[in-house]
């Protein structure tokens, strides 16, 4: 039997090819993802190993707040530590180390780097004979005068030694000398970072707190391991509390873990994407499989009557299917490092920035390729083999052979099964069951429609061909009848287009949706003429001392500003947002339910209703918490705010909170108001002039802030579009595998239409109008299931503060245009076959 | 029924009391209206009959590849009747030869291949010496690794009749094996068919509706309406012609 299976798959080399094709695409996405995992950690690995390699401990507070997505933050240490770290015997040097949120502005006023979503932007210490740093050019800055950057940045902003480099930072923007260039371990520019470079005095001033250090990086001179180093070192600093040190490996290690941690759920969410790819590619392979199956119908029967079994025929089509599966996940590899280089570019046009060295290409991205390649390739191929297997010997004396249906009971009892999982989870979910019971639920409903598609195909069909059949005659009617005269067929061919369409849809739902939150949410909570904003991610943003000069101009009557900190309240790090209350009343609006905004003090906290709920307290109640400095206050209660905020975290807390301590926090936002009377020009001219002055923030009015914010939701739109494109492009290719065996299977029919006088172009009509009608029978379907589905997770996000549900019209209209014009785009190829073929020879064809 | 005996040795297939009906009510059709007949070893027996006499269906149930509504079919001794689909394809494998009009070959595999199939399926060595006395008997030793796009029509006709041969059946069906082929292709098959029949000592029936097919028979039965009407040993094409014709008055 593997003779004639494997036979088989050598001698029909296009069939072979256009179902392989389905299983390289479904598959390379899943080894992109991967390579391009491997390659990112690895390059973050080696980066960090050589960031280390030369530090023998480490010394650091043991102190730290830990936030979501691994990130953390650690108290600070008196700068005078290192001095003590130096005396150790065993030390050669000990190196203090300030690295903060600082941007380097370029000739032209813009900031260099991107903003929220690229490499990190650090200031950080450089010494004379630095351990780290190399120089290029000039020398290490010596006063506060003094600045040296990274080659790589000192390149992007085309300065030279003996410029003058604005640099913002916590303390505000300042212009600096720059006296040097340099590079780091060998690299211009370690993972992409920027980097500006201060002399000891100057980096903890104007990035981070007076007096205070990071962490003391610490060379040996050789005598003692690096265990034993560290050792001596905690040993010796006994007269401070809460401090540790680790040797250079551990160090090494901690942070590629760390890193390791962020960029897992960066694959995990890629991973997503690549497995619906695969799903949609095995419906295009199920359906390769059972249309080929069907053309093979006299062969299997032929093999049955000289005394094959059914497990024979069976087998030898699970055989190819395995053949296929194989051959085609190789290939899938192989596209896959293609792929990656693509999704690095991909992600690079929506500001993800991320460095990659080489090309790692791991064994278990072979092999998890290979065997899910093969295992979905298998399961596509099941159902075909086994109703080949059940084709009756006496079939291969009939003259035609048409596939075998399965009972419509069982379809529909199966149907509605799924339709009752999927609504059961959804009203479980609504009625306040977890969220993952509505993925549960998602799937369910997804394959009840799929399972009830051969049914709803036919009369789908009917209905989309009659405008088609209206307009285009006779190569209408051929078009519509054809799309309709093997449903099963058609809905299987629909289904790839169905799954990306709707997908595509809820997206669209979901982010108009937020859109809308968003517009609504600071519509009413912004209550100012200007902001002035920055897109961050919790590392850095506006100097807090920007919205003191902010206040002072001539024009403005009233500015407040919005930041953010992390606070450990309640024994969990959070991003607090922190305000001003005094100044931010009647131009931030929290829309307090218990308590005013107003009565928060500076050892006070306003709790969104939620959280209050969650850690069951109420006005006058007081919390723990504990600040990056290490000190630990009880906060008390003095109001409860609406859920529904742009806040982050659930918790506010005021500005004076941090005043004169060694903690770091800075401004998303700050809100103005003008005084009465000021020309909207003339209250611009004076806030740009002093935006432009600081390099960082974006000025905006009321309603560019409002469009500005609710657009951010474009950028993460825009990547989930492009990480879809894939499945719809499956979807496309789907269509033209098919079209291209229908063609082929109906080569005869051809020939005699040709025959009496159907002209090629006639041909070609019909062909692209059966593609458009399958095209749009999955769009359609595809489109109500995603504004359902959009409105589910909505309606399942309620809790979360999402409360407005929008159907986007232009974008569900857009989808079915694309649509339309997959279904055209498909057919070009196989019309093209259909109209070459020799009228006598698909005559004669048997 | 008629007689439940175990049939004599010599009797390589034989239907008792053979009906097959479709359809219910006044629609019923019977395709077999009680057909009992037998066909002796080493006999080249034809079937002929006008169209929708039953022929084909007969020859379907005698190979195992339809069953009765009623009656039975005894294939070297083996009722028929009841058998399982498991069973039954080990016999048409085992027992049984097929030839068709058409698509008879895989077109995947070569010539020899093809020839081997049945024994492949069965995962059997298989008698070599048998083998080879086949294709030589086939006489395209030289076209052996040829696809069966590469062979004319006569010769893929010979190649499924070898196939048929491959497993040493006990008795060999051919449906049409003819019908496709000019008269010159279709005259060297036949004469290929008789061969196997008197040198190789093989059971041939072959349904056909071509009076100089039949012709090479030693035996012709002829059906109508379901049953059987006539039978002439030792036919010529002129005798078959003028029997044909007296179902067209």
């Amino acid at each position: 039997m593997w003779k004639v299976a494997l036979k088989g798959i050598v001698a029909r080399k296009g069939r072979l090819f256009l179902t392989s094709l389905a299983v390289i695409l479904g598959t390379s996405f899943l080894s992109g993802t991967q390579i391009f995992s491997d390659t990112l950690n690895r390059t973050f690995d080696t980066l960090f190993a050589e960031v280390f390699a030369d530090v023998n401990a480490y010394v650091r507070s043991s102190n730290v707040i830990e936030t979501d997505f691994g990130a953390e933050e650690r108290t600070l240490l008196p700068a005078s530590i290192a001095e003590d770290v130096a005396k150790v015997e065993g030390v050669q040097s000990a190196i203090p180390q300030v690295q903060a949120y600082a941007r380097i502005i370029g000739k032209d006023g813009e900031a260099i780097g991107s903003e929220g979503n690229g490499p990190p932007t650090f200031g950080a210490v450089m010494t004379e004979n630095d351990v780290f740093w190399e120089l290029l050019d000039g020398r290490a800055p010596a006063n506060d005068t003094e600045v040296a950057l990274d080659e790589s940045s000192a390149d992007a902003a085309n300065y030279v030694v003996g410029d003058t480099v604005r640099i913002s930072a916590k303390a505000g923007t300042r212009d600096f000398k720059l006296v040097g260039i340099a590079k780091y371990g060998g690299v211009s520019s370690p993972g992409g970072a920027t980097f500006a470079l201060f002399d000891l005095q100057t980096a903890t001033e104007f990035l981070g707190t007076p007096g205070f250090i990071d962490a003391v990086l610490v060379v040996g001179d050789g005598s003692l391991s690096d265990r034993e180093l560290a050792d001596k070192i905690t040993a010796s600093l006994s007269s401070y509390k809460e401090i540790e040190t680790l040797t250079g490996d551990e160090i090494t290690k901690e942070t590629q873990d760390q890193i390791g941690a962020v960029l897992d759920f960066f694959s995990i969410f890629l991973r997503i994407f690549a497995f619906i790819a695969l799903g949609v590619a095995t419906f295009v392979i199920y359906n390769v499989f059972s249309i080929t199956a069907a053309q093979r119908m006299r062969e299997s029967a032929l093999l049955r009557a000289i005394g094959a079994s059914r497990k024979q025929v069976t087998r030898a089509l699970l055989i190819e299917s395995a053949a296929v599966g194989l051959i085609g996940s190789a290939f899938g590899i192989v596209a896959g490092i293609g792929l990656s280089r693509g999704l690095k570019a991909m992600l690079q046009a929506f500001g993800v920035d991320l460095p990659s060295r080489g090309l790692v290409i791991t064994g278990s991205a072979i092999v998890t390729t290979l065997v899910v390649g093969m295992i979905v390739t298998l399961i596509a191929g099941v159902f075909p083999a086994r109703s080949a297997g059940k084709v009756p010997p006496i079939a291969a004396m009939r003259d035609s052979v048409s596939e075998v249906v399965t009972s419509r009971k069982s379809r529909f009892v199966f149907t509605v099964l799924c339709f009752v999982i999927g609504g059961a989870s959804v009203i479980a979910v609504f009625a306040g069951a977890a969220a993952g019971i509505l993925g549960l639920g998602v799937v369910a409903i997804f394959m009840g429609v799929l399972a009830i598609g051969p049914v709803t195909a036919r009369p789908l069909a009917m209905l989309i061909g009659a405008p088609i059949q209206r307009l285009r005659g006779v190569t209408g009617t051929m078009a519509r009848e054809n799309a309709a005269r093997n449903p099963k067929r058609t809905a299987r061919t629909a289904a790839p287009v169905l799954i990306g369409v709707a997908l595509v849809t809820a997206v669209t739902v979901l982010a108009a949706s937020l859109r809308t939150e968003i517009r609504n949410l600071i519509g009413e909570q912004f209550k100012g003429d200007y902001a002035i904003s920055v897109q961050t991610q919790g590392f850095g943003g506006l100097s807090p001392t920007l919205v003191d000069e902010v206040a002072k101009l001539s024009s403005v009557e009233q500015a407040t500003s919005i930041g953010f900190a992390t606070v450990k309240i309640a024994d969990k790090g959070r991003f607090a947002s922190v305000i001003n209350p005094v100044t931010a009343a009647g131009l931030i609006d929290l829309e307090m339910i218990k308590g005013a905004q107003a009565d928060l003090d500076a050892d006070g906290v306003l709790v969104s209703e939620g959280q209050s709920e969650k850690l069951a307290v109420d006005i006058g109640d007081t919390v723990e918490a504990m600040l990056t400095d290490g000190s630990e206050l009880e906060l008390t209660v003095r109001g409860i705010f609406d859920n529904g905020t742009f806040t982050t975290g659930g918790f506010v807390v005021n500005r004076e909170l941090f005043a004169d301590r060694p903690t770091s926090q800075f401004d998303f936002a700050i809100y103005i108001v003008k005084k009465d009377g000021v020309s909207d020009e003339s209250a611009r001219a004076e806030l740009g002039a002093l935006v432009e002055q600081s390099g960082v923030g974006k000025l905006a009015s009321r309603s560019e802030y409002i469009d500005d914010q609710a657009g951010q939701v474009n950028q993460l739109l825009g990547l989930v579009y492009g990480l879809l494109a894939l499945s719809v492009i499956i979807a496309v290719v789907g269509i033209v595998i098919t079209l291209l065996l229908s063609v082929f299977e109906r080569r005869r029919e051809l020939g005699l239409l040709r025959a009496v006088g159907m002209s090629r172009s006639q041909v070609r009509s019909s062909i692209r109008w059966e593609s458009v009608i399958t095209s749009l029978i999955g769009a359609v379907s595809g489109v109500i299931l995603g504004i359902a589905l959009g409105w589910v997770i909505v309606r399942a996000l309620d809790d979360e503060g999402l409360k407005s549900y929008t159907l986007p019209i232009g974008g569900t209209i857009g989808i079915l245009i694309l649509s339309f014009m997959i279904g055209v785009i498909a057919a070009i190829y196989p019309a093209r076959r259909a109209t070459r073929m020799n009228v006598l020879e698909s005559l004669s064809a048997s | 029924m008629t007689n439940l005996q175990t049939p004599p040795l010599d009797v390589a297939a034989r239907a008792e009391g053979a009906r097959k009906t479709y359809g219910k009510g006044e629609n019923t059709v019977h395709a077999l209206d009680g057909v009992t007949v037998d066909f002796k070893v080493g006999e080249f027996a034809a079937i002929m009959g006008p169209s929708g006499s039953g022929k084909s269906t007969l020859m379907h149930c005698l190979a195992g590849l339809d069953s009765l509504t009623e009656g039975r079919v005894i294939i070297d001794g083996t009722d028929l009747t009841g058998l399982s689909d498991k069973s039954l394809t080990t016999l048409r494998r085992d027992e049984i030869g097929f030839i068709f009009q058409a698509y008879n070959l895989v077109p995947t595999l070569t010539a020899e291949e093809n020839i081997r199939l049945p024994l492949l399926l069965a995962n059997r060595k298989g008698d070599e010496a048998w083998i080879n006395r086949v294709i030589d008997a086939v006489g395209l030793r030289d076209r052996l690794h040829h696809k069966p796009s590469e062979l004319s029509g006569g010769q893929q006709q010979r190649v499924a009749v070898a196939r048929a041969l491959a497993s040493q059946p006990k008795i060999i069906f051919a449906d049409e094996p003819t019908g496709n082929l000019d008269s010159r292709s279709g005259s060297e098959v036949l004469r290929f068919m008789r061969k196997v029949v008197d040198e190789l000592d093989q059971t041939i029936v072959m349904v056909t509706h071509d009076p100089v097919a039949a012709a090479i028979a030693d035996r012709i039965v002829f059906l109508a309406d379901g049953k059987i009407v006539d039978e002439m040993r030792s036919p010529t094409a002129e005798k078959v012609l003028d029997r044909m014709k007296q179902f067209g008055n």
